[in-house]
């Protein structure tokens, strides 16, 4: 039984963590339209830098995130901008086909390069406090620090949408490209700014992963996998079905380790995922 | 004179190309065999990769799998001490089967998401690949027991690969490649003109399936050693698709100069750079997929330089008519041309089309409420109502792009609910969309064949292309004959639109604004052209329109339709004297003061509406 909940919480904290990385990328595909094939990715890099800068500087996290966010940000528009924003003047198959070839390319030289300079090993940010117990069960507190994280960045986001003028541009980009546009939203200026917060988004959550569980240079297609089935199971640009969806996916890839065999979990999101879209073509979650 | 010689040196080219390959392992040494022979293998997975994505529009980048499963199936039989021939044999139906049952869920999405959910499989082939340990042997992978054997792999490879080009030119020449260009335009248009497109898409992914597992099987045998990372990496797996649109997919020659060009560079690349190939790979795809995603050969320059221009020509460029052909007259009917059509023998008494209780909801919105209307064979009936009245709606619940929430459609004394959109459109009904919807990188012509390559008496090609002429003059588009679809202006569009439909040889044409935005002359002429293919031919007519200058010249009768429930149903000097119809219309206080002044002069009242 405390086996099982602490599989649970495991599963929880691991699913929020997954929901947090498919927060961006639904954001991203909301708007732009691209399925960032390197989001996973750029959380991996991201994580192996934190823990790099931990490991030599001694850095605590939250600041190593805070001089993440920013960083990924100006990197994320600029990428945009010159790789795949001409693309969006091309006709659908070649801007399909063109998007997917630049941000997998990007996927495999970031990998690639990041095995090379800091190698292919896991890493983490070794940082642990004390635990607490609850009976049987014991939690640590790094742990209980990483579901804050989780539920204070979800609220922030929810907040970023429903209240400030960037957010609302947002969702009414989401929903009608064109009307928004003819309201006065600069769609790709929009664009480009989305594109670039969500990527930003991914430091916190990086930061955040590498707290908890170790990361590896080529960890992060898996991670964009389970982000997408996130999406197809949440609704694109809807974040507490994404928060939901996640967690069910987390919890469900523990109890897969605990009760077969851990080494299937991976295929789960995908197997999920197909399974679903057989069951709801359109996907499961309400619009947002 | 000049097309037929250059088709014969080409095809001596080819041979001799062709055979000069095959002497190479005799000539050159293992090294350069072992370099001729990736190129082989990518040439095979690469077109057979374009069957589904140039052809039929599906980007799939889990097209790898099939090259993993293949080499996985092929490695397990040769270790079961099964003969060549039958491992092969043994790895394409392994692939086949495999790809038949992922084709289920697959086909559910469409552009970026079918690209991810097949991008996702490779992830899943690995940890399979892994994980079956009994089966795959797990990460230790499996040796094959063979020794050297490049010679007799490259030479099935070659074979292998001139059957792969010969496949895709037969795909090309044949109804299945139309079925596959139509879905890549409009999947939805491609039903509604009567293409079965479920089993056509299951059978083209098959076929690129087999193909990629002979792929994989070679490879492997040539290797006699595979592990899950070296057929499933996602570093190596999308090489082959960025060789394709390097020079252009879907183009006849575009895989084969993509994978040429390419597949050598990365081979010097191989020797010159080491370390960094992962890296590498993915410099080469993101440039391409930035700067020449529709492949180079699409380039304006390779137009003006001769021998490349010749292998930059589309797909229907191909398509030339002989000169002989070309001058046939196409037949005359007194003034107006001669379409193909049967001429339907008027029943009289019974009802074409009966809709019973049709309902159409979407959600709680209630777009077609209860509406039943019974229409006898040779009717001309328009069918009005302000916009947003369930008029195009009750076409998509006919046509079967909606399936109705309630209610019945009897077409010809047959229930249609369980019917499909192409089986009803090959039991005659055809119909045009409110905005036209060609098959835009299809010719004229061509958009025209389709639907004759598709009906009850399917037509070969060739025979399509020439029936198509008559259709096409009728509609007045002769000088746009071999011209793309989306270059048409808006009334070529229509006319087409009207044409293709007449072309899927109707009992009941629906017709959904054909002539709004037009000018009086060419409103005329569709007029003439929906009284011309009753009284000639006994076709039914369902017109949706707003002119009712246009209508009154044609229509039997009208239905008039509000908020989607039908409120009128009589000849046209009936109905706009209906109170509800003229409130509809003009809303209550002008029907009050429309009602004193009708009542003055009955036959100005008409003239309002």
């Amino acid at each position: 039984m405390e086996v099982l909940l602490q599989v649970l919480i495991g599963g929880v904290l691991l699913g929020g963590l997954y929901a947090l990385v498919a927060f961006g990328l639904s954001l991203i595909y909301g708007v732009v339209r691209i399925l960032n094939f390197a989001h996973g990715t750029l959380l991996a890099v991201s994580g192996v830098l934190a823990s790099l800068a931990y490991a030599s500087w001694q850095l605590h996290p939250l600041l190593i995130a805070v001089l993440l966010a920013p960083l990924l940000f100006v990197c994320a528009y600029g990428y945009y901008q010159v790789l795949l924003r001409p693309l969006s003047k091309r006709n659908h198959f070649e801007s399909t086909v063109g998007t997917v070839l630049v941000t997998v390319g990007t996927l495999m030289i970031l990998s690639d390069l990041t095995a090379k300079a800091a190698g292919a090993t896991q890493r983490n940010i070794p940082l642990r406090l004390e635990a607490l117990e609850f009976g049987e069960i014991v939690i640590s507190t790094t742990q209980l620090l990483i579901l804050l994280g989780i539920a204070l960045l979800t609220v922030v986001m929810h907040l970023i949408l429903t209240c400030t003028w960037f957010g609302r541009a947002v969702r009414a980009v989401t929903q009608d490209p064109v009307g928004a546009q003819i309201c006065g939203v600069q769609s790709t200026r929009m664009k480009a700014l989305t594109f670039a917060f969500g990527s930003a988004t991914v430091a916190v959550a990086a930061v955040l992963y590498v707290l908890s569980f170790p990361v590896d240079p080529y960890m992060g297609f898996g991670l964009t996998v389970k982000a997408f089935t996130i999406i197809v199971v949440g609704g694109v640009g809807n974040l507490p079905g994404a928060l939901l969806a996640g967690i069910f996916l987390g919890v469900a890839e523990g109890l897969t380790g605990l009760y077969w065999k851990p080494e299937w979990a991976p295929a789960l999101s995908v197997v999920l995922m197909l399974l679903i879209l057989v069951a709801f073509p359109k996907g499961v979650g309400v619009k947002a | 004179m000049k097309h037929g010689m250059s088709r014969t040196a080409g095809w001596l080219t080819g041979g001799a190309g062709v055979l000069a390959l095959a002497v190479l392992p005799f000539v050159g040494n293992a090294y350069i065999t072992t370099i001729a022979f990736t190129v082989l293998i990518a040439y095979i997975l690469g077109q057979s990769w374009d069957w589904v994505a140039g052809e039929m529009g599906y980007v799939n980048l889990g097209h790898y799998c099939f090259y993993g499963i293949g080499a996985y199936a092929f490695s397990i039989a040769l270790v079961g001490q099964w003969p060549l021939v039958v491992a092969i044999g043994f790895a394409v139906l392994i692939t086949a089967l495999a790809a038949l049952v992922i084709s289920v869920p697959l086909f559910r999405l469409h552009g970026d998401y079918f690209a991810f959910g097949t991008l996702a499989l490779l992830p899943l082939m690995e940890v399979l690949a892994y994980n079956l340990t009994p089966v795959t042997n797990g990460a230790d992978g499996i040796v094959l027991p063979v020794e050297q054997v490049l010679k007799p792999a490259y030479l099935i490879s070659l074979g292998v690969c001139v059957l792969t080009f010969i496949v895709t030119l037969r795909i090309n020449a044949a109804r299945f490649g139309y079925a596959l260009k139509s879905i890549r335009n409009d999947e939805q248009v491609a039903e509604t003109v009567g293409v079965r497109i479920a089993p056509v898409k299951r059978r083209v992914l098959m076929l690129s399936a087999g193909f990629g597992a002979v792929a994989g099987a070679l490879q492997a045998w040539q290797m006699s050693y595979i592990d899950p990372a070296t057929v499933f990496g996602l570093n190596v797996a999308l090489v082959p698709v960025a060789m394709v649109l390097f020079a252009g997919s879907g183009l006849r020659w575009g895989p084969l100069v993509g994978v040429l060009v390419l597949a050598t560079l990365q081979q010097w690349l191989l020797v010159s750079v080491k370390g960094f190939q992962a890296t590498l790979y993915g410099l080469i795809v993101l440039l391409i997929g930035r700067f020449m995603p529709g492949g180079f050969l699409r380039a304006r320059w390779v137009r003006r330089v001769p021998l490349l221009s010749a292998l930059a020509r589309e797909h229907h460029e191909y398509m030339g008519e002989s000169d002989a052909q070309a001058a046939l007259q196409v037949a005359k009917d007194g003034t107006a041309v001669a379409l193909p059509l049967p001429r339907i023998q008027p029943e009289s008494g019974k009802p074409l089309i009966e809709l019973q209780n049709v309902c159409m909801q979407f959600g709680g919105n209630v777009a077609v409420n209860d509406v039943s209307l019974s229409i006898r064979q040779g009717e001309i009936v328009g069918l009005i109502g302000p916009n947003g009245s369930g008029k195009t709606t009750l076409f998509n619940c006919i046509s079967r792009v909606y399936t109705p929430t309630g209610g019945r459609v009897m077409f010809a004394g047959q229930d249609l609910s369980q019917a499909s959109r192409d089986e009803i459109a090959r039991l005659g009904v055809g119909r045009t969309y409110q905005i036209p919807r060609p098959f835009g990188d299809l010719t004229v012509q061509e958009n025209i064949a389709i639907p004759l390559m598709f009906n009850e008496a399917p037509l070969s090609p060739r025979d399509a292309m020439r029936e198509a002429r008559s259709f096409i003059e009728y509609a007045e588009l002769s000088h746009r004959l071999r011209d793309r679809a989306d270059s048409l202006s808006v009334q070529e569009r229509k006319a087409l639109e009207f044409a293709r439909a007449l072309a899927c040889k109707p009992r009941l044409l629906l017709v959904d604004e054909v002539a709004s935005g037009l000018t009086p002359v060419e409103v005329q002429r569709f007029v003439e052209h929906i009284r011309h293919v009753r009284d000639r031919y006994g076709i039914t007519v369902i017109w949706v329109e707003h002119i009712f200058s246009a209508l009154e010249k044609v229509v039997d009768r009208v239905i008039v339709l509000e908020q989607g429930s039908l409120i009128a149903d009589g000849p046209l000097s009936q109905v706009v004297k209906d109170e509800r119809v003229l409130s509809t219309y003009l809303g209550s206080a002008a029907q009050a003061s429309t009602k004193t002044k009708a009542q003055k002069s009955p036959q100005r009242a008409e003239g309002v509406v």
